[in-house]
């Protein structure tokens, strides 16, 4: 506020004001300026041709495309150096030779362009910068945040203080009235126990009520102590809250993976899923596949990659190693007790499951990673009791000889004939409920 | 009211508050472990920090094994354990070194040891849906979810100029090694054979979504044939 006081009351300060008001609206009107049919030529062309290795604003595996013209001014020729590198190096061109020595002599094939085309790739990335800037999306509200979860316990401290005040005014009333009735009577007032010694007296009047009450009490505790035993150590599935711990880097599955997004392959990353017991953690050499041409990200921008470029030792301005590596130290999710053997590949390769079906909605709803499953023997019962095996027709050879087996032998005829019951054969039948299957 | 509260009552209740206060955890704990006997294999896994183990290690050992790191490299020079004989030649050390004369060498001499039939270019579909089709897009147009989702650099099509002659040598050496700053190296991901099987996908794309042999379709009558 203060500075537009001081400016209205300065007029030569207002009229500097002025003037770069102006110019800033003859800049926009610049900007407003670009040949919309040039530009979108020379974006295709530059998409088909340069953009594995150039961007138009940044250097990549080659320089960045944007005033190359100018560059050139002076040097040598622009157009035949983008139609032949190789050659123009070889007629002689000091610039060309310098430029193919600082970009680590990578060979840039000769580009079958004509000149209009090249002045039209040109015109695309000297104005790249400026019609992004003015198309840049503004940023997305951030998404609202997540429901609270309901808190109730406030509400029962409230139904218990509640149930307290009624139970002691009508033990008062209960009192005052038998005392009303004893004085009647001549009798003395009823003696003054306290909470428990009332407890006491009813139980000594009514023994029968009272052992079926504490008989009632230790079989409800003991029913509860069983049931709360089996969630220890159990986080995740309907009833208990899903183990989500912290990671060092805010990787965002939903991001990365989801449908409507980049559609990564959940295997792209885990590529041990299909092979071994394990699905893996990615080491960051595959999260360099792709972010060693991304360093910027759509909601942590270049703060959470930068944490991988330090793991991996990339320094982004020289688009180099230095061979300094940090590993990640990522938190665990997934912990299955060693007493139990699990195998990824056997579900995924040869079950074919999709990994949600175990995992949850990764790919959709997860920006941070949490167990979704409980993980407990009985729900992988659940599923290898319902699930059906496709043993006919199988491409797998495991199956094809079950199949022979149970179709070729009388034995096999009577045992298929038990497994089709349920007119289908589930993993159950097939040894997925065998203790030495898993417990080994 | 004359009555008061037994105060035992109270200080039962005061405790039980307390202890129930105390179970606000810690999100990164992974909790209680029920019988933790067998819960971590005495004999190393992936994935555990058997540094967290006082069961086996003791005290001391396990503070000294805190915190290093579980997965590492193999030894330089280790030749993997295939899981058939007849495999077992992919998975010899890869003779062409990372440099741009080992590009053109193994795009000279490098050949793929499969014969390339329907049967292995189905197989390599499989796997290029995986691992490839996020930036090389379905038909291989270089017009993947990530490059069209996330402004990826775009790698040339299959079938275009750039890389339509392009030698199956050098489209190993580039999964091997990764190309230039876009394409990184996928030799972690894919093994020497599944190299091999998505080649057999590429050069079908790159012949128009034909085997080579056959007449390539015009790209057009390919999309309406599908």
């Amino acid at each position: 506020m203060s500075l537009v006081y001081r400016l209205l009351n300065r007029p030569s300060r207002l009229f500097g004001a002025a003037a770069i008001f102006t110019f800033l609206l003859i800049g926009t009107a610049a900007h407003a300026q670009v040949d919309e049919a040039e530009y979108g030529a020379g974006e295709k062309l530059f998409k088909a041709n340069c953009g594995s290795c150039h961007k138009p604003d940044k250097d990549m595996t080659g320089p960045a495309v944007a005033g190359a013209k100018e560059r050139w001014d002076g040097k040598g020729d622009v157009h035949a150096w983008i139609k032949d590198s190789q050659g123009y190096i070889k007629s002689g061109n000091a610039h060309a030779k310098q430029l193919f020595e600082d970009h680590n002599k990578i060979v840039m094939p000769p580009q079958p362009l004509t000149d209009a085309e090249i002045d039209q790739v040109l015109y695309y990335a000297d104005n790249f910068a400026t019609v992004n800037a003015k198309k840049a999306p503004a940023k997305e509200a951030p998404a609202a945040g997540t429901a609270e979860p309901a808190v109730t316990w406030p509400w029962w401290l409230v139904i218990g203080a509640l149930f307290w005040i009624v139970l002691f005014s009508l033990g008062g009333v209960r009192k005052q009235l038998a005392n009303a009735v004893r004085e009647k009577q001549g009798l003395p007032p009823e003696k003054d126990l306290n909470t428990w010694g009332r407890i006491r007296r009813w139980a000594s009047r009514n023994k029968g009520w009272a052992s079926v009450v504490v008989l009632l009490f230790v079989v409800w505790m003991t029913v509860l102590l069983w049931n709360w035993m089996f969630n220890i150590g159990v986080y995740g599935g309907e009833k208990n809250a899903h183990y989500k711990p912290s990671q060092p880097i805010a990787f965002d599955h939903s991001l990365h993976a989801g449908k409507d997004n980049l559609a990564i392959n959940c295997q792209y990353c885990h590529s041990g899923a299909s092979k071994s017991r394990h699905a893996g953690i990615p080491s960051a050499n595959v999260c360099m596949n792709c972010h060693q041409a991304i360093s910027e990200g759509p909601k942590t921008g270049t703060e959470e990659i930068a944490k991988i470029y330090a793991a991996v030792g990339w320094d982004p301005g020289t688009m180099k190693y230095s061979g300094e590596q940090k590993p990640i130290k990522w938190n665990k999710v997934h912990n299955l007790p060693d007493h139990v053997y699990f195998n990824h590949s056997q579900h995924v390769a040869v079950a074919k499951l999709e990994c949600q079906q175990c995992h949850g909605p990764v790919d959709t709803e997860m920006d941070q990673v949490q167990q979704w499953s409980p993980l407990t023997m009985r729900w992988c019962l659940d599923c290898h009791n319902t699930t059906e095996v496709k043993v006919a027709g199988s491409d797998n050879g495991y199956y094809q000889e079950v199949h022979r087996r149970l179709t070729e032998t009388p034995m096999g005829r009577r045992e298929l004939k038990k497994y089709l019951e349920d007119e289908k054969i589930t993993v159950r039948e097939l040894g997925g409920f065998e203790c030495a299957k898993c417990h080994y | 009211m004359s009555k008061t509260i037994n105060p035992a009552i109270i200080a039962v209740a005061t405790g039980a508050m307390a202890l129930l206060g105390g179970c606000t955890s810690d999100p990164d704990s992974p909790g209680l472990e029920y019988m933790p006997d067998m819960y971590r294999s005495p004999a190393i896994e992936a994935y555990v920090d058997y540094g967290q183990d006082p069961y086996y290690f003791g005290d001391s050992l396990a503070k000294a094994q805190r915190n290093t790191m579980s997965a590492r490299l193999p030894v330089e020079g280790t030749i993997p354990f295939a899981g058939h004989e007849e495999d077992a030649a992919y998975n010899f050390p890869y003779a062409y070194p990372r440099t741009e004369e080992g590009y053109e060498a193994a795009g000279r001499e490098l050949h793929s040891p499969i014969p390339m039939t329907e049967a292995t270019v189905a197989q390599g579909k499989e796997i290029y849906d995986i691992f490839c089709i996020e930036c090389h897009g379905a038909k291989g147009q270089g017009d993947g979810t990530v490059v069209n989702k996330g402004n990826y650099p775009p790698p040339p099509a299959y079938d275009g100029n750039q890389l339509k002659d392009l030698p199956e040598g050098k489209m190993y050496h580039s999964i091997s090694y990764g190309r230039n700053i876009a394409m990184g190296a996928h030799a972690s991901q894919l093994s020497p054979k599944e190299r091999w099987l998505v080649i057999q996908y590429v050069k079908y794309l790159q012949h128009g979504g034909k085997m080579p042999g056959e007449a390539p379709q015009a790209s057009t009558t390919t999309a309406e044939a599908q």
